[in-house]
């Protein structure tokens, strides 16, 4: 386990630094910067954009830029936002919660719902409960999530007036209700679309383990029907589920662009979609950094979870 | 990531109409009218934006908008200006003058006295070395200031006692009034300490002298401002003030329904949803004329538009009232202008050629473009087609090609459309003058100073290595004459004859196309008192100690 461990880790370094020696060179090969943002503004003039240029080191050769940057991240210093000034790792660690507890609490309620909707549908193969998940998935995953957000938001909110129209709490806080009332929407919108994919991978999971003979063997033993069902079936099912929730970890931190963005949630999904806008290079250079060292992590916990559950993997051998 | 990428956030009121989500729009223009989940909170106003304000430091932020709203808050400059365009001193005592001897004979020696009774957020006394302060601080090369605003014009300036500056300048420079309305002063005690200013904690939690003290910011969110009880201009009447921040256009507009915000303001309402606006009970809704002009930016170094005679016939050929009525529901208006009709240096005389594809198609025969077998006229070879570039997204512009593109094809003139994200078509496709067309909004560099310079002068063409902002790369002797002479005149009627003139001339030679001045739809909620739009000043936050909630 422990050379396992080791072998990974020194995998994910190589990794991560080829990630950020290609993430660096598309941000600057990829046409525009962050100098339109003072072209826009009718006061800067383009001497003003020279000088700031200069002052940016954006005039330097991109390896210099490249070498700079990977030096200050080694050595904990993650720069400065160009528009903000303030550290990029302050401006992506305080995004970090909000979308914890958005990402966090949609994905728990979708796994617990879409799991349940899966294993049902499995059992019932056929019935009108399978073809009627199976639909309402579909809808789900082809209708965009923006249209969700905003049907949500002109019933509920503009509507009925039952839940705000977006951020995260009241103006000047409210309290635990106050950030529920404020949760409740973009956490369902969210967890609509991951029901629908977990149902779909649970159902299809499921589907295969019921047909095998150990399960055959566990109803032959007399267990109850509930018990072969989710101590045999469910148990062995949840396989190939852990390793897509591992790879699902990372819209955990990373967040939602679109839904953050439709319901002013303050997360990282609105950071980068601002950081991109203006091309913030050092905070989104934080972000792709921060999304690398989560998916490697994601894989390597999905690894380890998956042998604790499964028996037969071995990790010596992974 | 999670979902797709989003069209980028753009900068200004004229950039800024992101309506991506248009399926959205329409259905939220159905929208009901029950309201208040939220009633506001007593004494508390809050003020609706779609771009988050980051940078509070006056000399450094870069976006003109939500981070101007936030400087007119928390800062003060030496003077404003009041909607009927007059100059109304600020932390300055009075308006220097050449009457009351503030303005030297010459117009470059400015005397000024400062108010004696103000004091800074944490109670230290503002005095004129902070002014010496802000100066230094412009024209540091290791601070990256957005702009100079026009101080690169002073040659020199000191505090000759604790309240008063004198400061003389290298040039005529007859719009360095207005240098000193854009520039907010900064504190010399807190930042002359600070190892740099560019990452200065002072730069997300400032300390101004203005009528409102920063209190907090959640990042992503909002920004909440208490009063300064011992504001020079008199104690503010709201206990609190708050920028909200609301990415989505449409989710604003349903949070000014349900009067989550009070104030939905900077971006102002999309023109789709007026209409609906107005019907909205306990709100007002007000026009508030902005200094943005909307252009089609020929670039005058291609070929096809060497000859203004093409430039002459575009400007006929495209439909200004269409444009206007059909994409903006007749809210902006016309202009001939680089400046906006309201503006005190506007020429009322111009004629406008008006909307004539006959005329246009005669214009292009007599300059020798004769129709080819593909319906497209070429002379001497070069083919009269070319491309329009604008921000990608923005559905309003894009509809507004698609109307110019018609009027063209009409007249034997091909245009396609070339649009890309605004950190593309803004960079150096616009300022090295790689595009052929431009659809663009923008204001004068010292607005509402008439001054205009920086976008005709035949030095400050960049991609000829000047280093001003001429990026149609326009060319005329008599307008560098115009110009010059421009700024070192002071008195305003002077003025008015040399910038009608320049306006005179520009609309014959049409470097740039202006269509209409921008006006922002701004939604008022009824229990909010004192907000006044200022022509001149286009962040409706420059009263913000007048205003109060009921």
């Amino acid at each position: 386990m422990a050379r396992f461990l080791l072998n990974r880790l020194g995998q994910s370094v190589l990794l991560l630094l080829g990630v950020s020696v290609i993430g660096f060179a598309l941000m600057h090969l990829a046409p525009g910067g962050p100098m339109a943002v003072y072209t826009l503004n009718p006061t800067v003039t383009a001497q003003d954009i020279e000088r700031v240029k200069h002052q940016f080191g954006l005039d330097q050769p991109v390896y210099v830029q490249y070498v700079k940057w990977a030096g200050g991240m080694l050595t904990g210093h993650w720069g400065y936002s160009f528009f903000g000034g303030r550290p990029v790792g302050i401006i992506v660690l305080e995004r970090i919660p909000a979308t914890l507890e958005l990402m966090g609490s949609s994905m728990a309620l979708a796994l617990f719902i879409g799991i349940a909707i899966g294993v049902l549908a499995a059992v019932r193969r056929n019935s009108v409960f399978d073809y009627a998940t199976a639909t309402a998935a579909m809808l789900a995953l082809s209708l965009p999530t923006f249209w969700f957000g905003l049907l949500g938001i002109f019933f509920f909110a503009q509507t009925l007036g039952w839940l705000p129209a977006g951020g995260i709490e009241s103006t000047g806080g409210g309290g635990l209700p106050d950030r529920l009332q404020h949760l409740l929407l973009p956490m369902l919108v969210l967890a609509f679309v991951l029901v629908a994919k977990w149902s779909r991978y649970t159902r299809s999971a499921m589907i295969d383990i019921l047909g095998q003979d150990y399960m055959r063997t566990a109803r032959a033993k007399g267990l109850s029907p509930a018990r072969v069902l989710l101590g045999h079936g469910l148990r062995a099912a949840l396989v190939p589920l852990v390793t897509l929730a591992g790879l699902q970890l990372p819209e955990l931190v990373g967040g939602a662009l679109v839904t953050e963005t439709v319901f002013s949630w303050p997360g990282m999904g609105l950071l980068f979609v601002n950081a991109l806008g203006t091309r913030d290079y050092p905070v989104l250079m934080a972000i792709l950094m921060v999304g690398a060292l989560v998916v490697v992590l994601g894989n390597l916990v999905a690894d380890v979870v998956t042998a604790l559950i499964d028996p037969r993997i071995k990790l010596a051998h992974a | 990531m999670a979902e797709g990428e989003l069209e980028m956030s753009e900068n200004g009121p004229v950039l800024g109409r992101r309506d991506a989500l248009l399926a959205g729009a329409a259905l939220l223009a159905l929208g009901g009218t029950r309201s208040a989940l939220a009633a506001g909170v007593a004494g508390q106003c809050i003020l609706g934006v779609t771009q988050e304000a980051v940078n509070f430091n006056p000399l450094l932020y870069v976006n003109t908008g939500v981070e101007t709203s936030v400087e007119f808050i928390v800062f003060d400059a030496l003077w404003k200006i009041d909607p009927t365009g007059a100059f109304v001193p600020n932390l300055a005592a009075e308006i220097p003058t050449q009457a009351n001897g503030g303005i030297s004979a010459d117009g470059r020696t400015w005397t000024i006295k400062l108010r004696p009774d103000v004091s800074w957020h944490d109670g230290a006394p503002f005095t004129a070395a902070d002014v010496v302060f802000t100066l230094d601080t412009l024209l540091n090369p290791k601070v990256v200031v957005r702009s100079r605003n026009g101080h690169e014009h002073v040659a020199s300036y000191e505090a000759t006692d604790d309240h008063t500056v004198k400061i003389v300048l290298k040039d005529d420079f007859a719009p360095y009034m207005v240098s000193w309305q854009k520039t907010s002063v900064i504190p010399k005690h807190i930042l002359a300490i600070v190892p740099d200013i560019n990452t200065a904690p002072f730069n997300t939690q400032p300390i101004g002298t203005g009528p409102f003290k920063f209190k907090s910011r959640t990042a992503g969110a909002s920004i909440e401002f208490e009063p300064n009880p011992s504001y020079h201009g008199g104690a503010p009447k709201l206990t609190s003030l708050v920028q909200k921040y609301v990415p989505d256009q449409q989710t604003l507009y349903a949070q000014f329904q349900t009067g989550e915000v009070d104030i939905y303001d900077t971006q102002g309402i999309p023109p789709l949803l007026y209409a609906k606006a107005k019907t909205l009970p306990g709100s007002k809704i007000l026009l508030s004329a902005s200094p943005f002009v909307e252009f089609i930016y020929f670039n005058c170094g291609k070929p096809q538009f060497a000859d203004k005679k093409v430039r002459q016939a575009l400007y006929q050929a495209v439909d200004k009232k269409g444009w206007i009525d059909a994409v903006y529901y007749g809210v902006p208006i016309p202009t001939l202008s680089y400046l906006p009709p309201n503006h005190w240096a506007y020429n009322k005389t111009l004629k406008d050629p008006g909307f004539d594809l006959k005329k246009a198609a005669a214009l292009l025969d007599d300059a020798g473009w004769k129709l080819g077998s593909d319906g497209v006229r070429a002379k001497d070879g070069v083919r009269l087609t070319f491309s329009m570039s604008t921000t990608a997204g923005n559905k309003s512009r894009e509809q507004a090609q698609q109307l110019v593109q018609q009027n063209f094809k009409k007249i034997g003139v091909e245009m396609t459309i070339k649009n890309m994200p605004a950190s593309v078509v803004w960079g150096d496709y616009t300022v090295k003058s790689e595009f052929d067309t431009l659809m663009v909004g923008w204001d004068a560099l010292l607005y509402p100073d008439p001054d205009y310079t920086d976008r005709i002068g035949s030095k400050l063409i960049p991609a000829k290595g000047g280093s001003g902002s001429n990026y149609v790369q326009y060319e005329n002797p008599e307008i560098d004459e115009l110009c010059a002479k421009g700024t070192s005149v002071v008195d305003q009627a002077e003025r008015k004859k040399i910038y009608d003139r320049i306006q005179e001339i520009l609309l014959e030679d049409l470097p740039f196309a202006p269509i209409f001045a921008y006006e922002v739809i701004v939604g008022v909620k009824d229990r909010v008192h004192g907000y006044e739009p200022d022509p001149y000043t286009p962040i409706n936050s420059w009263n913000t100690a007048e205003w109060s909630v009921s």
